[in-house]
């Protein structure tokens, strides 16, 4: 043990510590400072934890407290506070910089210690000060435009009102600062890992090491004997189902007899400290009697391959769809192209970490289960915890949660904790690690397509024709989903008369695939997009004119024979026309020497509002005149607490600040659906227009005007609305045909590259991004979802592959940094949508369906050299350089 | 040790069929004459459908032949919770306005609360996954 003194925000403090303690854990256990926040497994990589010793950021998981004797600490906390916050914070809330919030409180100190030394920083010098603070959320966009925004006003050149909207201002269409980021800039809105339980347990994992076995048995007896172990639980402890199911039954919480990929969850060891428990879930002994190991599609739908599931066969799910005559169409085509495609398996890689708490509430029969977690459907998951752990009196509740870009549409921590907290009758904390949290949680679906498309010799699209095969992975989550998303999408933004596809899910020992920004459109929309522009090239017709004279027009139907009134698509083209031009013309200069300059375009028109989708929120009138809403609306980060409370605050005339929020658990909110599929603006907004609708209604019959006098009137306070789609029904099991979405939103991308065609390696220099979502509420909302959904597509495109056992943290994820944010420009339309809440739409995932064909469009304009395999790795883009030589 | 293939299920005799857009999408059901769109677990898919026919007919599919006074009170409390609430009630709460113990309201219905009278009311399935 050492002896330390040093001061903490300002504040002089004596420790004693081990020699291994670091400045991190002593921060947040010791202090129950949480603004510093971890994520990277201590290993330095991420900056979440960055604080200022001695003037100088550094991250501290790495600081060895041993080492700082003397030392001056400085954490965000130390900043300001939510009512009284320094200039950083503001200029961070002001620049639509914080979004799910968990990088935010490293990225103001990292901020604090630059312009601390230079008040006047240029791009370079923002990027070199941020460089080791990572972000997924916002391609790093508005953390620049933050920083440069807090050096005017650290310099005096501007201040934070002067910024700021009039809050008594108009309310769509105006970017007020979002009601939760506040909280987060100054790093106490606390997430899951953050929350304070006495006693708490702390849980790890023993995970099967096998990808396919047979659980012999399980030795519990060293682990239980060991330092600090409370007791050791397996499925035979977990009371309910044990099942995680959501559309098939297929995976446990606990695997009891059987497990289906590397990592699967076997025992649960409780212990007083989490290294203790750690230690003691290596100690669970589990002997496994190996089965044949799946790894492909290929190998699943072979003869005589083993089949995974008892209730599925591997081949799970097939759905074709038919429209037209394809196979005659394409014989008939002046001109057509056949490729193979295929993407990788990736992850959705939010900075926060898998982590759940749970503690029983209350005593004997009434004693009620809560799970505090980062799910995006908490009713949901409350009725799979409640069969799956046997246990009724459950309430779920959301912390703030770090990003998930779809990965918390599946759920396993919560049960974990939740089953741990049962058992052993103790509060709980289940932290994974990093490399832990990549493992067990679900990841994006590789799809494997071979199409061929034809068009007349005036380049009108003929026919489609696609056979897509999708790796399941070992559990089905919301495999199924993921096909028809893709059907539904299928012909993009296109007229496409004659179409033939065939979707194909298959089980194999890989990764589950789940939910990932887009979810099965991304997919297809390389695929397509690569092979417009192959059409384009073989037929001599521009890129984006190809695309233009092909839109799908209002009347006519896309492939599932869905008829749209709207599709503003043509007026995007022209948008990004200008734009466009200039980038061709300035890559023509570009096409000789080592560095290739290239221009690619792709497209999307992405579905809002599944057939048969309703949402519901309630309002009530509350007795001070401000209006309080009800509703399940999970804001991982995309701002629905902004759309909620804007809304709400045009339709009634209510102060934003009077307009308060229940959102985050299952006692008092309404359910509303997963916070996915783009859905919470339209579905969600959609529905607290009905509701203040009803409310409004029954005070102009009453003339009531205040909550008392609406009482007085015998009216209720309190109403609900539920937006309904206007269409409901499948798809047609024969030929794919029915219903799509409601609405869509419109995108063109536009990706300048340059390819060193000597090492392969790709620069993304800018990506401009023309939509038209309709009517825009929050406009640096919408920018900001942009923006960090291009910088997700191009780390798709070029660099992110997830591999089982080997990607274990943001080094060997390749993770996005500011030092590869590149310039983006978004060109904005709003055409209102007939059925849209106040005419708009969403767009958290369109954001990036079209990015990775559009540089990989890039990529072949600069250098001839097409990829088929996402991602464009360096290798392959040698690869496909030295074939084409 | 790697097994025998046949430790597979395929070689216990039985091939299970595949899915297709049938088996995980809404389907339409005719429930005396009223048509009624469900999900695949036959949770009715709006509750604005529900009528007391079709509640005796999804009460008879689960072996339920007349529905006595204390389950058309849970049916018609789970409905009018759920339209003023958003959600479906938890137990303790139907055991406050019934008056009857958890254990009285879980044999009240074939699959208990959750599974049995949330059906039978119907609510919607509380595994709903939209998108």
């Amino acid at each position: 043990m050492k002896k330390v003194l040093m001061k903490v925000n300002g504040r002089s403090r004596q420790f004693v510590v081990e020699p291994d303690r670091v400045l991190l854990d002593l921060l947040r256990e010791d202090l129950s400072l949480t603004g510093a926040k971890q994520s990277c497994d201590r290993k330095g990589q991420c900056g979440a934890c960055t604080v200022i010793v001695n003037g100088k950021a550094v991250r501290s998981c790495l600081q060895k407290v041993a080492n700082l004797d003397g030392a001056d600490v400085i954490t965000v906390e130390g900043l300001g506070t939510p009512f009284n916050p320094h200039l950083i914070q503001e200029a961070f809330v002001l620049s639509g910089a914080v979004q799910c919030g968990f990088c935010t409180p490293g990225m103001i100190m990292a901020t604090k210690a630059l312009l601390d030394s230079n008040p006047n920083p240029d791009i370079d010098a923002i990027k070199r000060a941020l460089q080791h603070n990572l972000c997924r959320c916002t391609g790093y966009a508005k953390i620049i435009d933050a920083v440069k925004l807090a050096s005017l006003f650290i310099r005096g050149e501007s201040t934070p009102d002067a910024v700021r909207p009039d809050p008594n201002g108009p309310k769509i269409g105006v970017s007020h600062p979002r009601p939760s980021s506040m909280v987060k800039a100054c790093g106490v809105a606390q997430f899951s890992a953050d929350i304070h339980l006495q006693d708490a347990l702390e849980l790890a994992v023993a995970h099967s090491t096998e990808y396919h076995a047979k659980i012999l048995s399980i030795d519990t007896s060293t682990a239980e004997r060991m330092p600090g172990v409370i007791g050791v639980m397996t499925a035979k402890d977990i009371k309910g189902d044990n099942s995680l199911k959501l559309i098939v039954a297929d995976q446990n919480v606990l695997a009891g007899d059987k497990v289906h990929c590397l990592g699967d969850s076997i025992a649960i060891v409780a212990a007083r400290t989490r290294d203790q428990a750690r230690a003691a879930a290596a100690a669970v002994a589990i002997t496994y009697q190996s089965l044949p190991v799946i790894k492909s599609p290929k190998e699943a739908m072979a003869q005589r391959a083993a089949q995974l599931h008892a209730q599925l066969p591997n081949l799970c799910f097939r759905q074709p769809q038919i429209k037209g005559d394809a196979k005659k169409a394409l014989a008939e085509s002046a001109f057509a192209v056949g490729a193979h495609f295929s993407t990788q398996m990736n992850h959705q890689a939010p900075l926060e970490p898998e982590v759940s708490v749970a503690y029983l509430e209350g005593d004997g029969e009434d004693a009620q289960l809560v799970v505090v977690g980062r799910s995006i459907n908490i009713h949901s998951d409350l009725a799979i915890l409640q069969t799956a752990l046997g246990y009724e009196n459950v309430r779920y509740e959301e912390a703030f949660s770090g990003g998930q870009f779809g990965q918390k549409t599946a759920m396993l921590s919560e049960a974990i904790a939740g089953a741990a907290a049962l058992h052993f009758q103790r509060p709980v904390r289940y932290v994974p690690s990093l490399a832990e949290s990549m493992m067990t949680t679900t990841k994006r679906h590789p799809f494997d397509m071979n199409l061929n498309l034809g068009c007349n010799k005036d380049g009108k699209f003929t026919a489609f024709d696609i056979d897509f095969i999708v790796d399941n992975g070992a559990y089905m989550n919301i495999g199924t989903v993921v096909c028809l998303r893709a059907l539904r999408m299928l012909s993009g933004s296109y007229h496409i008369p004659n179409i033939n596809a065939l979707a194909q899910l298959v089980y194999t020992n890989n990764p589950a695939g789940g939910t990932a920004r887009g979810a099965g459109p991304p997919q297809i929309a390389f695929a397509l997009e690569c092979a417009i522009d192959m059409l384009a090239e073989r037929i001599g017709i521009d890129p984006l004119e190809i695309r233009r004279i092909n839109s799908l027009l209002p009347g006519q139907s896309i492939s599932t024979g869905h008829v749209y009134e709207q599709w503003p698509f043509p007026d995007l083209c022209a948008a990004i026309k200008p734009s466009y031009d200039k980038a061709r013309k300035a890559a023509a200069s570009g096409k000789s020497g080592t560095i290739r300059r290239g221009v690619g375009i792709a497209a999307h028109s992405f579905g809002i509002m599944s057939p048969g989708d309703a949402g519901r929120v309630a309002v009530e009138l509350d007795p001070d005149g401000g209006l309080t809403i009800f509703c399940a609306v999970a804001d991982p980060g995309e701002g629905n607490d902004s759309m909620l409370t804007q809304i709400a605050s045009h339709l009634t005339g209510i102060a934003m600040n009077k307009i308060r929020l229940v959102t985050r658990d299952t006692d008092h909110t309404v359910g509303m659906g997963p916070a996915a599929g783009s859905r919470m603006t339209y579905v969600a907004g959609g529905s607290l227009i009905l509701a203040i609708e009803q409310l409004k209604h029954a005070m102009e019959e009453t003339g009531a005007r205040t909550c008392e006098e609406l009482k007085k009137a015998g009216k209720p306070t309190r109403y609900m609305g539920s937006k309904k789609a206007l269409k409901e029904g499948g798809l047609d099991p024969e030929t794919g045909l029915g219903p799509s979405f409601e609405s869509r939103v419109h995108s063109i991308q536009m990706a300048e590259v340059e390819v060193n065609i000597d090492n392969g390696e790709v620069r993304v220099l800018k990506v401009t991004t023309a939509v038209d979502p309709g009517t825009v509420i929050h406009p640096q909302n919408l920018e900001g979802q942009l923006e960090g959904g291009v910088d997700q597509g191009v780390g798709y495109a070029l660099r992110e592959e997830y591999v089982h056992g080997k990607t274990i943290d943001y080094v060997t994820f390749k993770f996005p940094t500011i030092m590869t944010a590149f310039e983006m420009e978004s060109i904005i339309r709003e055409t209102p949508r007939l059925r849209g809440p106040l005419g708009a739409t969403g767009v958290g995932e369109m954001t990036m369906v079209c990015t990775a064909p559009a540089v990989i469009n890039a990529i072949y304009d600069a250098c001839g050299a097409r990829i088929y395999d996402l991602p464009a790795t360096p290798e392959k883009v040698k690869a496909a350089l030295a074939k084409r030589r | 040790m790697v097994a025998d293939t046949r430790d597979s299920p395929r070689w216990d005799g039985t091939t299970p069929r595949l899915l297709d857009a049938g088996d995980v999408q809404q389907k339409v059901r005719d429930f005396g004459g009223k048509e009624v769109l469900v999900d695949k677990d036959d949770f009715l898919w709006r509750p604005e459908d529900w009528t007391e026919d079709v509640a005796m007919a999804l009460a008879t599919e689960c072996g339920i032949d007349t529905m006595n006074d204390l389950q058309w009170q849970v049916i018609r409390f789970l409905r009018e919770y759920f339209f003023y609430h958003g959600r479906a009630p938890l137990n303790r709460d139907i055991k406050a306005a019934v008056g009857i113990s958890l254990m009285e309201l879980e044999c009240l219905f074939p699959g208990g609360i959750r599974r049995g009278a949330r059906r039978i009311a119907g609510l919607p399935n509380p595994r709903t996954c939209s998108g």
